[in-house]
């Protein structure tokens, strides 16, 4: 090693001296990827859906997660909701920029997870502070039969500034999202008010059907006006190696997020394009996770892939 | 169904309550509204967006081009560093460098995702910080972490700079390359978007070459040099290799305030001095 002006100090690496930009350097990292849970499921339960919708919605949805607490490992994100909308009207009104209305947005969400894990301490289900949530989360996951976080992901002062307006674009839903791909979760279920997506908004179409199956290529494509979940999702879905579907169900029927829970198909399942992404075929690490991917099988069979074809 | 109340059940009592209150019709939008409805969203930059800290500057000292050089190319930046304190703000971050490229072969071969190489690459850039950080203590420069960020307008004011580590702190909910494993939005993408949201008056990435090439000129003696250039131009070039992260180039695009960017060879004693005093050193790549 020298430590002439010319030279640095490098470590052996096969990616020594490399550029980390260059494409074919890129090219050679594509591998294989550990799931870290393989047994837990990511439930975002919705702000504005569900926690703010008051205790005739709430106390079913927890009633329901109670019960599946006994069986299955559970990784609970939740929304700000509303306080969220108020605290970036205000923000917006103060000319902040992207990343202090993402700081701002996780103290809503974290208030949320507090209250959802008041409800849930009876089972020693709880909410974690951020900071230690993402490092002992699988020493939580086995201490406890579950576990709540603020669903927002810690990009803070680091939020992207979006292309169009100045809300961050990686809210809650993308927070369960990203934390399920890297965990390598069994499965992420977004609890919401609607059935799942539509294909107009049936506020003002009577006849809007309800899309029980899509690719994130195809939603995309269709560009609707509105969807339940946060748009950045359809792009994350097209760069997954673990996450390759979600689906969104109604908690207004909290039977439902049993049956999701459980692998069937009540919902919208929204699923990554057979052809996106780079094509990794893992080992399937337990017998258990193959219920995830059957749910893919099933979604991806031609009949029902889109309600409004068929 | 009840998609009547769109994301928000906004006839509830709650929710009346805050849309009352809201101080403005986009408040009552955004309570009742979904934040998936790109019209509404549109609305959300109208008014002028603020710069947090107008007055400093933003200075990314590489990891592999710069700080793994060691004394003989840190010690003079250093100086120049300090000998600008009395005119200049300076929050520096720091890259990661060839440890973080060990860190990332090692857990590629071991199946790490993404997230994972995102925490490993965070350690380095931390290291790195702190060593910075110990070469400019004498003269009162703090450290800090991302918690600490609320301090950091006061330490510029009283101490005229800072260090911090350049990983975002993004951590396990690190995206995935679109190719590859290696997290995509790394240091120079974490100390760019801090200028973003802070709105400072510069920003400049300090690295061991004159600024962009048209290829590696370590590696292509034949590589030609780019003085000024627009994002659109060399998105139209497809180079194999650029001098910084293309998330930089992307997030240009859609920047608030951060629309120019700066690359210098901080090798050549006077480059940072001439770049913080506005001058054209190095590469300029805009947005417009």
């Amino acid at each position: 090693m020298s430590n002439s002006p010319s030279r640095a100090h490098h470590v052996q690496s096969f990616l020594m001296r490399e550029s980390l930009v260059d494409k074919d350097v890129m090219k050679s990292t594509e591998a294989p990827v550990v799931r870290m849970l393989p047994e837990a499921h990511v439930v975002k339960i919705g702000g504005c859906s569900i926690l703010d919708a008051g205790r005739s919605v709430v106390y079913p949805v927890v009633e329901t997660l109670s019960r599946l607490l006994a069986t299955k490992k559970l990784i609970l994100g939740v929304g700000g909701g509303v306080r969220t909308r108020h605290v970036f009207s205000v923000a917006l009104d103060l000319g902040l920029p992207t990343g202090v209305l993402a700081e701002l947005s996780a103290a809503d969400a974290n208030g949320n997870a507090h209250i959802l894990g008041t409800l849930l301490a009876p089972h020693g289900v709880v909410a974690i502070p951020p900071e230690m949530f993402g490092h002992l989360l699988p020493l939580f996951i086995e201490a406890a039969p579950g576990v709540i976080f603020h669903g927002v992901p810690p990009y803070s002062l680091w939020e992207h500034p979006p292309g169009v307006g100045r809300i961050p674009p990686h809210r809650t839903d993308a927070g369960c999202f990203l934390l399920a791909e890297c965990f390598g979760c069994k499965s992420l279920v977004l609890v919401k008010d609607v059935d799942g997506v539509y294909d107009k908004d049936p506020k003002t179409h009577a006849g809007a059907t309800l899309i029980r199956a899509i690719s994130a290529t195809d939603l995309e494509r269709r560009a609707l006006p509105t969807l339940p979940f946060d748009r950045v999702l359809l792009r994350l879905l097209g760069t997954s190696r673990l996450l390759k579907q979600f689906q969104v169900v109604n908690g207004h029927k909290p039977e439902l997020i049993e049956e999701a829970l459980n692998g069937n198909h009540v919902g919208t399942i929204v699923y990554a394009d057979p052809r996106a992404g780079a094509e990794v075929r893992l080992p399937r690490p337990r017998e258990r996770v193959v219920e995830a991917s059957s749910l893919a099988e099933v979604a991806l069979k031609p009949g029902i892939v889109d309600n409004e074809r068929s | 169904m009840s998609w009547t109340v769109c994301s928000c059940p906004r006839n509830r009592d709650c929710c009346q309550f805050l849309k009352t209150n809201a101080l403005t019709d986009l408040g009552d939008a955004l309570i009742s509204g979904s934040l998936t409805d790109e019209q509404l969203i549109a609305q959300t930059r109208q008014n002028e967006v603020i710069s947090i800290i107008p007055d400093a500057n933003v200075v990314k000292v590489g990891g592999q081009s710069f700080i793994d050089r060691g004394r003989s190319a840190v010690f003079p930046l250093m100086d120049e560093i300090v000998a600008n304190l009395s005119r200049h703000k300076m929050i520096i971050g720091t890259g990661a460098g060839t440890r973080a490229r060990h860190a990332y072969s090692v857990g590629l071969d071991l199946g790490m995702p993404t997230g994972v190489l995102s925490v490993l690459g965070t350690f380095v850039s931390m290291q790195n910080a702190r060593m910075i950080h110990y070469l400019l203590a004498k003269h009162g420069v703090p450290f800090v972490e991302p918690a600490q960020f609320a301090q950091l307008p006061l330490y510029l004011e009283e101490r005229r700079a800072v260090v911090f580590f350049g990983m975002p702190p993004y951590t396990f909910w690190h995206q995935n390359p679109a190719v590859g494993r290696i997290p995509p939005h790394r240091t120079d993408t974490g100390v760019y978007l801090v200028s973003e949201v802070f709105g400072t008056r510069s920003m400049i990435f300090v690295k061991d070459e004159r600024g962009l090439f048209t290829a590696d000129p370590k590696k292509d003696h034949r590589a030609k040099f780019i003085p000024k250039i627009t994002v659109e131009e060399l998105a139209a070039m497809d180079l194999q290799d650029v001098v910084v992260e293309r998330a930089v180039l992307e997030l240009m695009k859609s920047a608030e305030h951060c629309r120019s960017i700066y690359v210098i060879n901080g090798l050549e004693p006077g480059n940072l001095t001439r770049a913080l005093n506005g001058e054209h050193v190095g590469t300029v790549i805009t947005a417009d």
